[in-house]
């Protein structure tokens, strides 16, 4: 307080935590891995009458290593599986992770021989979508959430520990 | 889709293979002939080129596990499956339904693969959900379930939810 | 990678295309073979999105089993929910309303203007020109209103039932889809200027992954690709289903078999769905949507809440093991979705569910000629044959 009074009107102080997620959190990279219905909206909430760079999301890259949320979007078959956990392997820290609709939180109306029944079983989830499937604003809603998490990340890698053991 | 032309199919395939031919139904428009599987290859060579029957065009081929409907089963000397294929005529607008009889203990049946180019994933997925050998099939292999996998999904005696692979599928199966 | 970076043609290199990649749509892979930038051998891998829909047939009961056709083409779900009630129509044998044939032709038609603005949407995002894809989309999501308006869901629609409609279309139905039928053709219009005599979309696209008739029917293609290869075959002309042969329309025929082809025959197809639309609208019957068959089709809330013969009616159908039940036999039921032949073979045993169900897919059939399409062309041409053809990674697999 004392330091702002003497620096002016246009020097601001804050916490290296609190600069670094205010960055990341609205700027967050997806890596949109979509493999059904769900991905369709999906490509609906990235398009004209949604837009999801409203939220600082735009950025679509389909390259895991220069993404940090991955929107697994769509059924994920026994097949899948092991793609979807090399891509979330491949992506750098911190990355977070929506799992879309029904089918990949829970498998959906799919309980069958071929379908992983959800996939927090093989990669750490973040936020769930429910809906089959769910509304372009739900997935807006979804990467608000997301926003939330990443403002109480903190660089510190034994605070980070932390709030993910809480 | 006109039903007159149902007998002239049936006479030209009862007049070239007169021992093969099992059954003949007529039902709902649709005309299907079930035959034996030791003329099938000759018998869909002869409906794709003769003259007046042109079946050009290859919808479907697929298979049904026939293990629970028994007075099919007993109808068919008890073949567990029953190979399907759709014909189309685009000339003559005309479909025909291709049943063989296929017993558990020889599962092989010739390939169409080298008659119709369509054939060949449609019988490799036939493979895949039946176990269905096709003989002289170019390319043999599973082609919706993971190479490792074990079991035909599609037969009747194999649980929707599966015998546990969900869990258990191996993460290192594919060279990716 | 080449192990020695000076040579140039030699050693092949294998490069690996999907299953996680922008230009596959969804989740397939090629495995690609290459000399320089000229593609020697692809192998297409698939199977990723395999669901066992075909299975689940046998488990569900025919009404059940709408819902899971909507997700099969999630493009186009109110073909899917058509071809496949008409199959078991066939099998019940009988006949709706007309109403409820025009009001199902009219949205079977709009969700084929809504699969060809996606795929022109995707498609043209490949090739670079990503401003048709906010253009597709815009005009889509006017579809998208209506869909949700009339059927509840947007995307999932589950919209027709065995022997009718979930219920009858809203008030106001009409005025949309004219407004919408007065706005898109001016989308197409833009589009048409961007693209068709765009020097970069025609060297991109023209005489590139081409086809002849003769190796289309071979490799059992049907739909906007079969027609593109210059053969004239439409299931709405040739086996009119429903009520198809009331309508005019025209098919359009391609030349050449190449992407640009397929890209023209697309659009023109579209005008042709809008032309099928404003007849039927004008035509439109009164009367009801469903069959006035309580075995078959559920009776109104008031008869369900109000009598004891509408409220056993209503359960006998819901019921597990009541419900329709067609008689013991198989038929085979083709209608044109917007990619081609979508084919529904149903083997009932008598009971309230299928003995089996198959599902003639035509993006599986489509993708099978994809290797004797890049084959010998360049790699950057993969995007493009891929795009024309409009694989839906949920019917590929099933």
């Amino acid at each position: 307080m004392g330091l702002e009074s003497q620096l002016g009107d246009n020097i601001f102080t804050t916490t290296i935590d609190k600069f670094v997620n205010w960055g990341r959190k609205n700027s967050l990279w997806p890596m949109p891995f979509g493999t059904a219905c769900c991905a369709i909206e999906m490509m609906a909430t990235l398009t004209s009458k949604f837009d999801l760079s409203r939220f600082g999301a735009e950025a679509i890259r389909f390259s895991p290593r220069q993404s940090d949320l991955l929107i697994v979007s769509g059924r994920i078959s026994i097949k899948m599986m092991p793609v979807l956990k090399k891509i979330y392997d491949q992506m750098p820290d911190p990355k977070w992770v929506i799992s879309m609709g029904a089918c990949a939180s829970t498998g959906g109306v799919f309980d069958t021989y071929t379908l992983v029944q959800g996939v927090d079983g093989f990669i750490p989830v973040d936020i769930y979508i429910p809906g089959c499937p769910p509304r372009p604003e739900d997935l807006i809603d979804a990467v608000m959430q997301v926003q939330r998490i990443v403002e109480q990340e903190s660089v510190s890698p034994k605070k980070r520990s932390r709030a993910i053991a809480s | 889709m006109s039903e007159q032309h149902h007998p002239l199919v049936v006479q030209k395939i009862q007049e070239k293979y007169p021992d093969a031919v099992l059954d003949v139904a007529d039902a709902r428009g649709e005309l299907t002939v079930t035959v034996n599987k030791d003329v099938i290859y000759d018998l869909m060579a002869f409906l794709k080129n003769d003259s007046e029957l042109t079946y050009n065009f290859l919808a479907d081929v697929t298979a049904v596990d026939y293990s629970l409907m028994e007075d099919t089963l007993m109808k068919y000397d008890y073949a567990r499956f029953m190979l399907v294929y759709h014909l189309l005529s685009t000339e003559k607008k005309q479909r025909l339904r291709v049943k063989v009889p296929v017993h558990e203990n020889e599962l092989s049946i010739p390939s169409m693969a080298s008659i119709w180019k369509v054939a060949n994933w449609l019988e490799r997925e036939t493979y895949d959900m039946f176990g269905i050998i096709f003989e002289n099939h170019p390319d043999l292999r599973r082609i919706l379930m993971p190479d490792d996998y074990e079991g035909y999904p599609l037969r009747k005696d194999y649980p929707l939810r599966g015998r546990g692979e969900r869990e258990t599928f191996n993460f290192e199966q594919q060279n990716l | 990678m080449h192990k020695d970076p000076d040579r140039v043609s030699g050693e092949p290199m294998t490069l690996n295309f999907g299953p996680q990649h922008p230009a596959t749509h969804g989740t397939l892979r090629i495995v690609v073979e290459l000399d320089g930038e000229t593609v020697l051998k692809a192998t297409p891998h698939l199977g990723y999105l395999h669901t066992g829909f075909e299975k689940l047939g046998e488990h569900h009961d025919y009404n059940q089993y709408i819902v899971v056709t909507d997700r099969m083409n999630y493009l186009s779900p109110l073909s899917n929910n058509f071809g496949y009630v008409l199959a078991v129509e066939k099998l019940l044998d009988i006949q709706v309303p007309k109403r409820c044939e025009y009001i199902r032709v009219i949205l079977a038609e709009l969700s084929r203007i809504a699969d060809h603005m996606v795929w022109l949407g995707m498609g043209a995002l490949d090739l670079g020109a990503f401003t048709i894809m906010l253009y597709g989309f815009a005009e889509r999501e006017k579809l998208y209103s209506i869909f949700e308006k009339t059927t509840g869901a947007r995307l999932t629609t589950s919209y027709t039932r065995v022997g009718g409609l979930m219920r009858d279309i809203y008030d106001g139905f009409e005025e949309d889809v004219r407004a919408f039928l007065n706005s898109f053709p001016k989308t197409l219009k833009e589009v048409h200027t961007l693209l068709t005599r765009n020097r970069i979309w025609m060297d991109r696209t023209k005489e590139v992954g081409v086809v002849s008739a003769e190796d289309a029917i071979d490799y059992g293609f049907t739909g906007p690709c079969l027609r593109a290869s210059g053969v004239d075959w439409d299931l709405r002309k040739a086996e009119p289903y429903s009520c198809y042969e009331d309508f005019e329309f025209d098919v359009p025929i391609g030349a050449n078999g190449d992407v640009y082809d397929r890209y023209l025959v697309r659009m023109e197809e579209m005008v042709q769905s809008g032309r099928i639309i404003r007849q039927a609208l004008d035509n439109l019957p009164d009367g009801p949507v469903n069959v006035e068959d309580y075995k078959i089709s559920l009776p109104t809330k008031e008869d369900a809440y109000g009598n004891i013969e509408g409220l056993i009616h209503h359960f006998k159908i819901i019921m597990d093991g009541h419900g329709v039940q067609p008689p013991k036999g198989e038929v085979y039921c083709a209608t044109e979705s917007p990619n081609g032949e979508l084919g529904f073979y149903i083997v009932s045993d008598g009971s309230g569910k299928a003995y089996r169900i198959r599902i003639r897919p035509p993006s599986f059939i489509h993708f099978q000629a994809l290797p004797h399409m890049i084959e010998g062309g360049m790699v950057s041409d993969i995007v493009a044959v891929l795009g024309s053809l409009n694989i839906i990674a949920g019917e590929l697999d099933r």
